[in-house]
């Protein structure tokens, strides 16, 4: 365990030295949540109706919040890196290291969006306050546990990519599979709150992996109800759980695949 | 001069041939970048039904406009990726020292550069394009017209990336900013311009041409308008014109990264 804590204090130092690219990339960022401000804004004719039970403050807080969530913890490592080492062949150099590949690609990948999130989360709030006031129905008390739904949500979204470049093993390149689930994630989880979908299509949302990585934390920031607090929670477990065993699974086949030639 | 176009236009053309040939050695990756990527360009379609379902018409448009919207924007991205994809990874080259092998050789320099990998991805861009305009605005006019404004789209896409890339040549961390410059582009492309007002609408047509690029096409595409076009051909000598320019005036700061490297 202690090696693991290292390579997260290690990751951190080392993200702390590109502290400039993380807010150069900020405008990215902003221009998103620009364009989604006027698309709103748009829409919303009268900004104190409720579309679906939203108000225009509650929409734009919602496309703030888990735009943050996105770009904070998104990282190419566990995209590219994962893929590239398999296609490259360098895997066969790192299983036989004294750590376990995958929980150093986890542990890692946690050290280097720790800083990024902290980031971006500051400038949401920023933009956000300037941009439409405070989020409304907000309460300080319950930020340990919306903490806590974050983390959890962070480790689903990265063992759901993890797996999916584990897929490399199989497949020359996994990226095409990134994208699909990325947008996914951004029409279903990110966009749009699941409010917005047709009826029949909300139960189908609501129990996959988009209600626990983006809807229900962010659900919760801006409206909080122990109802959604125990669901998202529980649904969190099953999909933490779920989700590292597909991880591992995926490793323990794809790892026998590798054949080392010399040389 | 003809003859000189003609060789160099020839050259790139051979010049994609064989970067299409190199992605095709993998048959299976090969095909599925391309049907992913249609893939996931149609997922936006969730987005606009959702969004029309809220109100019939968003800044102006309505839900086939906008699709046709997003179809010329993919295309306009898909011909420039296909084509002249290095264009968007010019600071890349600079900052590392890339350039070298171009620079011997007896051809145009930046044609050269920019013309020497594809995106394969980008041929799925191209195809939703058509697919778009094919379910939309089925008609051989239609057809010409939306393959004239794709074309011209993306040599003001190229132009803009060469431009904005030929920064790195003078500015540390210019990948950044180019990087920003371009994705603002592509973002903005997939909305309705009228969402947009004042400064920020200004802006779309000059220092982020996206205005020129997507908005001015559609607006041909859905109503043939031969002064907008003027305009568009007009903006694409002048974006070319410039990124000519900005290049090798970039290009006299450069310094080689002393790398030994092969291009096959």
């Amino acid at each position: 365990m202690k090696k693991y804590i290292f390579i997260f204090k290690t990751t951190i130092m080392d993200s702390l030295q590109y502290i400039m690219n993380i807010i150069l990339g900020f405008v990215t960022y902003i221009l998103i949540i620009f364009i989604f401000l006027n698309l709103w804004q748009y829409i919303y004719t009268d900004p104190e109706k409720l579309i679906n039970g939203y108000s225009l403050q509650q929409m734009i807080w919602y496309v703030i919040l888990t735009e943050t969530i996105w770009f904070g913890t998104r990282n190419g490592a566990i995209i590219s890196q994962i893929s590239n080492d398999i296609k490259s062949g360098a895997i066969a150099y790192v299983i036989n290291k004294p750590y376990h590949y995958v929980i150093y690609m986890i542990v890692r990948n946690l050290g280097e969006i720790a800083i990024k999130f902290f980031l971006y989360l500051c400038a949401g709030l920023t933009l956000g306050y300037i941009w439409v006031g405070r989020i409304p129905e907000f309460n300080p008390i319950y930020i340990p546990l919306i903490i806590m739904i974050l983390i959890s949500a962070t480790l689903i979204n990265n063992f759901l990519t993890m797996s999916i470049s584990l897929l490399s093993f199989w497949i020359e390149d996994a990226a095409p599979f990134h994208w699909i689930y990325v947008k996914i994630l951004l029409i279903l989880g990110i966009l749009f709150p699941v409010e917005m979908f047709p009826v029949w299509a909300q139960p189908i949302i609501r129990s996959s992996p988009i209600y626990v990585i983006t809807y229900g934390p962010v659900k919760l920031i801006i409206s909080f109800s122990r109802e959604i607090f125990t669901s998202v929670l529980l649904a969190q477990v099953i999909y933490l759980l779920g989700s590292f065993l597909l991880l591992m699974g995926l490793y323990q086949k794809g790892v026998k695949k590798i054949n080392v030639n010399g040389g | 001069m003809l003859t000189a176009a003609k060789q160099q236009t020839k050259v790139l053309f051979l010049s994609v041939k064989y970067n299409i040939m190199r992605e095709m050695t993998n048959h299976v990756t090969f095909l599925m970048n391309i049907i992913f990527m249609v893939l996931n360009n149609a997922t936006f379609i969730v987005q606009w039904l959702l969004l029309f379902q809220l109100k019939s018409d968003i800044g102006g448009y309505v839900l086939s406009d906008v699709l046709i919207l997003w179809g010329l924007a993919a295309s306009t991205f898909g011909i420039s990726h296909i084509f002249f994809s290095q264009a968007f990874k010019l600071p890349y080259l600079i900052m590392n020292g890339k350039l070298d092998s171009f620079l011997v050789q007896p051809k145009n320099v930046l044609l050269a550069v920019i013309s020497s990998g594809t995106n394969t991805s980008a041929i799925g861009d191209l195809i939703y394009g058509y697919i778009i305009i094919l379910i939309f605005r089925f008609s051989l006019y239609n057809l010409l017209i939306f393959t004239l404004v794709s074309i011209l789209g993306s040599i003001i896409l190229t132009a803009f990336g060469v431009i904005v890339g030929s920064l790195s040549f003078w500015i540390i961390r210019g990948d950044i900013l180019s990087q920003n410059l371009i994705s603002a582009v592509i973002n903005f492309a997939t909305y309705p311009e009228g969402i947009f007002k004042g400064v920020v609408r200004l802006t779309l047509y000059t220092v982020v041409p996206v205005g020129l690029i997507n908005y001015l096409p559609l607006q041909i595409v859905l109503n043939f308008n031969f002064t907008s076009l003027l305009i568009i051909i007009g903006a694409a000598i002048i974006f070319v014109a410039l990124a000519f320019l900005v290049f090798y005036r970039g290009l006299r700061r450069y310094s080689s990264g002393n790398l030994m490297i092969s291009r096959i």
